[in-house]
C-alpha cells in the first residue's frame, strides 16, 4: 500500500500550535479557505492541499494540528529506546498504541503522514526566543527519521532569528525563512525548490509542479484580463433604456434613467471584481463584503476621477476629446432607430454639464416609437475619460488581489494613491488603449480578435505590475 | 458552419450548467479536436443538444426565416415578371423605348449592387449613416412580422447587428435575383408571343454613334461571343425614335423587322447585369454570411469560457474537501485577577531558568518560599515530583507567546488549591505580556473549565479587583 501511495512527494507542515502552519499552508495551497485563528488549537485534524493538474496530482501539502503533548510522547518512545535504525518503528508503534487515545488525537494527526513518508517541514515563530521546549518536538521528528526542513515564520516584528537559526541547525539540514503574509510568486518558488532538496526522488516531480505553478499563474493573470476588458467593453457600449408613455419626457425620469445607468455600471464593476476574487482563489472569504474597499470612492466621484481618470491635458495628447462634438451632431442627423441598431429619433436633450471634471457621461436621449411606446435612451459612453477611470480601478483592484497572501483573513482598506496611475499607464499605452475604447464607445460590433488585443494589452500591464 | 448551430449554442450556454470539470473532460476526451475551436464548438453543440427542450430555437427561428425568405423571393419574380410586362409593353402605335428597360437591368443592379457592397463593408457597425439602407433596419422590419413569442425570443438573443445586417444583405440579393429572373422571363415570354417594335428616344443630343459605342462598351461581356448580341450602328441609327413625329417615323415603319433584334441585347444585358452579376454578389453575400456566423459565434455571450474550459488545463492547489468546523467549541468563564498578592506558596516557571524566576518575583514584587521551574528541558519525573511538593496558591509564570500546553496544568490544578498563571513578556519587554497574547490566554484557558484556575490581566493594576472575564472560543 505504501508504494502506491507514494508516487508523489507530500510535505507535513508541523510545529508548535499558533506559529502559523494553516498560515503558510494557507499561501502556499493558495487556499482562503483554511481556518486561521489566534487560538492556539485551531487546527484538529490533518488536512490535505493537492497540487493537480486535471486531476493528476503532483505533490501534496499537510496542514496538521500542533504538537500539544510532545514530552509525553517523547517519554513513551525513549522509554522504547532502540537503535538508530529502529527509531522509526516505535514512532510507527506510537501511533499504533495510541491511535483511539483523545489525549493524543493531534500528535497521532500530525505524526501519522509522516509515518506514511510525508518530508517534515517545521515551522516556528522567529519574532519570539528560542526556548527549550521546542527540543521534545523536534526530538520526535527526528525519531520519525523522515526528510526535514524548518521555516522560521516571523509573526512580529522583533526578530529572533539567529538563536533560531543556531537551534534549528542542530535538527534540520535545512532552514528557510517565509512570510506567509506577503507571499509573492518567486518566494513561493524558491520554498519548492528547497523543498524538491529534501530528497532525491522529489526533485523531479516538484519542478515540474514549480512549471505548473507558474502556468496557473499565467492563467489567472490571462483570465484577470479577460474579465477587466470585458468590463469596459460592456461597460462603454452599454445602453439604458426607460419606457414613457404617452408623457413628455420629464427631469425626473432622466434622472431617473442616469441613475439606472450608474447602478448597471457600477453593478458590472463589482461583477468583476468578484470574477477576479475567483479567479485568484479569493471568494471564499467574506462571500457579502467586498474584501478590498475602495475607501468608499464611488465610481462616478471626483475623487475617483481624480485618482485613476487623465488629466485635462493627458486626454488630449491621447486625442480622446477631439471629436466629443462631433460625435453628437452625428446623433442628430440620425434621424431613424431601430432594434437593433439603437439608432437615435428625437433631440438630444442631455447638456453638457461639467461631470468627472470633464463632460456627460453620456446624453440622455429621447427615442421614437418602440413597439408604440416613446422611450428614452442613455448610452454608449461618451464620456472620454470614464474607460481610464474604470480601468485603472479595476487593474488596482486586480493587482491588490493577485498580490493578496490567501492567509490573511481581514478586509482589506485599500489606500488610494495618486502615483498608482504612473505604474501602469504612459502615453504610448494610453494612446493604444484609446482605440479600443473608441471602438467598445461605437456600440458596433467588436469582433473576437480586438478583444484579445485589448486584453492582451491589460495582461501585459498586470504581469508588469504583479511579477 | 450553420447559422442553426449558432442558435443552438446560444439557447444551450444559457442553459448551460456544466462544470469547468465537466467541460475540460469534453476538451480531453476529443483530442482531435484540440486547437480547432469551431469544431471542438460544433462537437459540444452535438453532444449537449438534446439537454434543450424542442422546438428547439433554431428551428422556429430557421423556418420562419425561410418562410419569409421564400415568400419574399416569389414576390420578387412576381414583380420583376410584371414590371417586365409592363416595360414591354407594345400596343402596336408607340414604340418600346429600350432605355426604360436598361434603367431596370443595368442601371437599377449597378446601383444596388453598389449600395450592397458598400453595407457588407459596413456590415460590422450597428449604427449607420444612411440608416435607412442599413440591413438591420430592414431586418427590424421583418422581425416585426414575426409571431410575437419569436420576437421575444430574438429580443433575448440580442441577434448580433452584424448576423442581423448579413441576414438581409444575403436575403436581399436572393430577392433581387429572382426578380431579375423575373425580367428575364417576362422578356423571353412577351418577346415569343408578341412582335414588339424596340426603339431608343431620350430628351439628351445624343449622337446615335455616340450611342453605338456606350452600348458596344456595356456589351463587352458578350460582344465577341454572341455579335448578333450587340445592335448595330445601322439598327440604332434606324432605331432611334422621336416623340415629335407624331407616331412612327417612315424609316422604322420601313424597317420594323428589324427592330426586334433589340432583344438579343436586352436579353443578355439582364442576363449579365442583372442575372450573373447578381449571382456573384449573392455568392459574396453567402460567402459574408457564413464568417460572419463564425465570427459572431466566437463572440457569443459563454463561447470564450466554454473554449478556455475545454482547451485549458484545470490546476488545482486548494484543498478538496471542506474543513470540518469544530464542534467542540465552547464558551468558557475565566477567572482573572489585576492585581497579585504580596505572597503565594510556590512560583514556578514553564521552561524558565530558576534565576530568571527569582527576577520576575522581584518584578511583580511577590514573595513566595519555593520557586521551581519546570517543563522545558524537564523529564516528566522532574515535573511530577514538583507537582507532588506544590500545594495551596501557585503562582505560574508562562511566556506569553508560547500558546499554553495543558498536560502539565491538568495534573497540577489536581494538586493545589489554586492556580495564578501569569503570562510575562520577553526580556527585552521588560517581561510585560503583550495585551494580544493575554487575550489568546484567556481564550485558550476558559476551556479548562476549573475554578481552581485564575489568571493575571493587566501588567499593572491599582487595586486587586478580583472579576470574572466571558471568553469565547
Ligand atoms: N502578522 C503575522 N501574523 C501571522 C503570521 N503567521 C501567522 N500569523 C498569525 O498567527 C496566528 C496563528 O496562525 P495559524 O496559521 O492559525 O497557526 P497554526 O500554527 O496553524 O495554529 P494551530 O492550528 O492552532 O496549531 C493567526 O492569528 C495568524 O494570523 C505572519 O507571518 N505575520
Ligand atoms: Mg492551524
Amino acid at each position: 500500500m505504501p508504494s502506491r501511495r507514494q508516487t508523489y512527494p507530500k510535505f507535513a507542515v508541523v510545529g508548535h500550535p499558533n506559529k502559523g502552519k494553516s498560515s503558510i499552508v494557507s499561501a502556499l495551497a493558495l487556499d482562503d479557505t483554511v481556518k486561521i485563528s489566534d487560538v492556539p488549537g485551531t487546527t484538529t485534524k490533518q488536512r490535505s492541499f493537492p497540487l493537480s493538474v486535471d486531476g493528476k496530482i503532483l505533490y501534496e501539502l499537510l496542514d496538521t494540528p500542533g504538537f500539544q503533548r510532545a514530552r509525553q510522547v517523547l517519554a513513551w518512545l525513549e522509554k522504547h529506546d532502540v537503535s538508530a535504525d529502529k527509531r522509526h518503528e516505535v514512532v510507527q508503534a506510537f501511533i499504533n498504541t495510541h491511535k483511539d487515545d483523545a489525549k493524543f488525537n493531534d500528535e497521532i494527526e500530525l505524526l501519522t503522514p509522516i509515518m506514511e513518508g510525508a518530508g517534515i517541514i517545521y515551522v516556528v515563530d522567529g519574532s519570539k526566543p528560542y526556548g527549550e521546549e521546542y527540543e521534545a518536538e523536534m526530538e520526535i521528528l527526528r525519531w520519525t527519521g523522515q526528510p526535514s526542513m524548518a521555516l522560521i515564520n516571523h509573526i512580529d516584528e522583533s526578530d529572533y532569528s539567529q538563536e533560531w537559526k543556531r537551534a534549528l541547525g542542530q535538527y534540520f539540514k535545512m532552514v528557510r525563512t517565509f512570510n506567509p503574509m506577503a507571499t509573492d510568486v518567486s518566494q513561493h518558488i524558491s520554498i519548492l525548490e528547497s523543498m524538491a532538496q529534501l530528497k532525491e526522488e522529489w526533485i523531479a516531480p516538484v519542478k515540474q509542479s514549480i512549471k505548473l505553478f507558474e502556468a496557473y499563474h499565467e492563467q489567472m493573470l490571462r483570465q484577470s484580463a479577460e474579465a477587466i476588458a470585458k468590463l469596459v467593453s460592456e461597460s462603454l457600449s452599454d445602453v439604458e433604456t426607460l419606457t414613457l408613455g404617452d408623457a413628455e419626457a420629464q427631469d425626473v425620469d432622466k434622472k431617473a434613467l442616469k441613475e439606472k445607468y450608474k447602478e448597471k455600471l457600477r453593478f458590472l464593476e463589482n461583477k468583476t471584481q468578484k470574477q477576479i476574487e475567483k479567479i485568484w482563489n479569493h471568494a471564499h472569504m467574506e462571500k457579502e463584503q467586498a474584501l478590498l474597499t475602495f475607501d468608499g470612492i464611488d465610481l462616478f466621484s471626483e475623487e475617483a476621477a481624480s485618482v485613476f481618470g487623465l488629466t485635462r491635458k493627458e486626454l488630449l495628447i491621447t486625442g480622446a476629446t477631439s471629436g466629443a462634438v462631433a460625435g453628437a451632431g452625428v446623433d442628430l442627423l440620425l434621424l431613424g432607430h431601430t432594434l437593433f441598431i439603437g439608432g437615435a429619433i428625437g433631440a438630444v436633450v442631455g447638456g453638457v454639464g461639467a461631470y468627472l471634471g470633464f463632460n456627460e457621461l453620456s446624453e440622455v436621449k429621447v427615442l421614437g416609437q418602440k413597439l408604440g411606446k416613446r422611450y428614452l435612451q442613455i448610452g454608449p459612453m461618451e464620456n472620454r475619460n470614464f474607460p481610464y477611470i474604470l480601468l485603472g480601478r479595476a487593474i488596482f483592484h486586480a493587482y491588490h488581489i493577485a498580490t493578496r497572501s490567501h492567509a490573511l483573513r481581514d478586509v482589506e482598506e485599500l489606500s488610494m494613491d495618486n502615483i498608482f496611475k504612473d505604474k501602469w499607464l504612459n502615453e504610448d499605452l494610453r494612446k493604444s488603449l484609446e482605440k479600443y475604447h473608441k471602438m467598445f464607445r461605437s456600440g458596433d460590433e467588436v469582433n473576437v480578435e480586438y478583444m484579445e488585443g485589448y486584453r492582451d494589452l491589460i495582461a501585459g500591464v498586470l504581469e508588469k505590475l504583479i511579477v | 458552419m450553420k447559422f442553426k448551430t449558432y442558435l443552438d449554442l446560444y439557447q444551450l450556454l444559457e442553459v448551460d450548467n456544466s462544470t469547468k470539470a465537466q467541460r475540460r473532460a469534453f476538451g480531453l476526451s476529443h483530442v482531435l479536436l484540440k486547437n480547432k475551436p469551431l469544431e471542438q464548438l460544433m462537437a459540444w453543440v452535438k453532444e449537449n443538444k438534446q439537454k434543450l427542450k424542442t422546438p428547439l430555437l433554431s428551428d422556429i427561428f430557421t423556418s420562419y426565416l425561410y418562410g419569409i425568405s421564400f415568400t419574399l423571393i416569389i414576390v420578387g419574380f412576381v414583380v420583376g415578371f410584371f414590371s417586365g410586362v409592363t416595360l414591354l409593353n407594345y400596343n402596336g402605335h408607340a414604340p418600346v423605348n429600350v432605355i426604360y428597360f436598361m434603367a431596370m437591368v443595368i442601371v437599377l443592379p449597378l446601383l444596388t449592387m453598389t449600395l450592397t457592397l458598400f453595407s457588407m463593408i459596413k456590415a460590422h457597425q450597428s449604427r449607420s449613416v444612411l440608416i435607412h439602407l442599413s440591413p438591420s433596419y430592414w431586418m427590424e422590419k421583418i422581425v416585426a412580422l414575426l409571431p410575437r413569442k419569436i420576437q421575444e425570443n430574438l429580443e433575448n438573443l440580442k441577434l448580433n447587428p452584424l448576423l442581423a445586417n448579413w441576414i438581409v444583405i444575403k436575403r436581399s440579393q436572393s430577392i433581387a435575383l429572382f426578380f431579375s429572373l423575373g425580367l428575364l422571363v417576362s422578356l423571353l415570354l412577351m418577346v415569343a408571343t408578341k412582335d414588339i417594335a424596340f426603339a431608343w428616344s431620350t430628351t439628351l443630343h445624343i449622337s446615335p454613334e455616340a450611342f453605338h459605342s456606350f452600348l458596344n462598351t456595356l456589351a463587352f461581356p458578350w460582344r465577341s461571343w454572341f455579335p448578333s448580341a450587340v445592335p448595330s450602328l445601322e439598327l440604332i441609327e434606324q432605331s432611334q425614335y422621336f416623340r415629335l413625329g407624331d407616331g412612327l417615323s417612315e424609316k422604322m415603319i420601313s424597317h420594323a423587322s428589324k427592330l426586334g433584334e433589340w432583344w438579343k441585347f436586352l436579353a443578355f444585358a439582364t442576363l449579365f447585369y442583372a442575372i450573373i452579376l447578381r449571382f456573384f454578389m449573392l455568392l459574396l453575400a453567402t460567402l459574408g454570411w457564413q464568417i460572419a456566423v463564425k465570427k459572431s459565434l466566437f463572440s457569443l455571450e459563454g463561447v470564450s469560457m466554454l473554449l478556455r474550459d475545454m482547451n485549458e488545463p484545470i490546476i488545482s492547489t486548494h484543498a478538496q474537501e471542506e474543513e470540518l468546523t469544530d464542534t467542540t467549541s465552547k464558551e468558557g468563564v475565566l477567572q482573572t485577577i489585576n492585581t497579585l498578592d504580596a505572597s503565594y506558596d510556590v512560583a514556578q516557571g514553564w521552561a524558565m531558568s530558576e534565576e530568571q524566576l527569582h527576577v520576575l518575583n522581584d518584578a511583580m514584587g511577590v514573595i513566595t518560599p519555593l520557586v521551581y521551574d519546570v517543563g522545558g528541558t524537564n523529564s516528566l519525573e522532574e515535573d511530577a515530583e514538583i507537582i507532588h511538593k506544590s500545594h495551596g496558591e501557585v503562582l505560574l509564570y508562562v511566556k506569553a507567546w508560547e500558546p499554553p500546553t495543558m498536560d502539565y496544568l491538568e495534573v497540577l490544578v489536581k494538586q493545589v488549591d489554586r492556580v495564578i498563571i501569569v503570562p510575562v513578556g520577553t526580556e527585552e519587554q521588560g517581561y510585560k505580556a503583550d495585551e494580544k497574547m493575554i487575550q489568546i490566554w484567556i481564550k485558550k484557558l476558559a476551556q479548562i473549565e476549573s475554578n481552581k484556575v485564575w489568571l493575571k490581566k493587566r501588567s499593572s493594576g491599582k487595586k486587586a479587583a478580583k472579576e470574572t472575564d466571558h471568553a469565547e472560543s
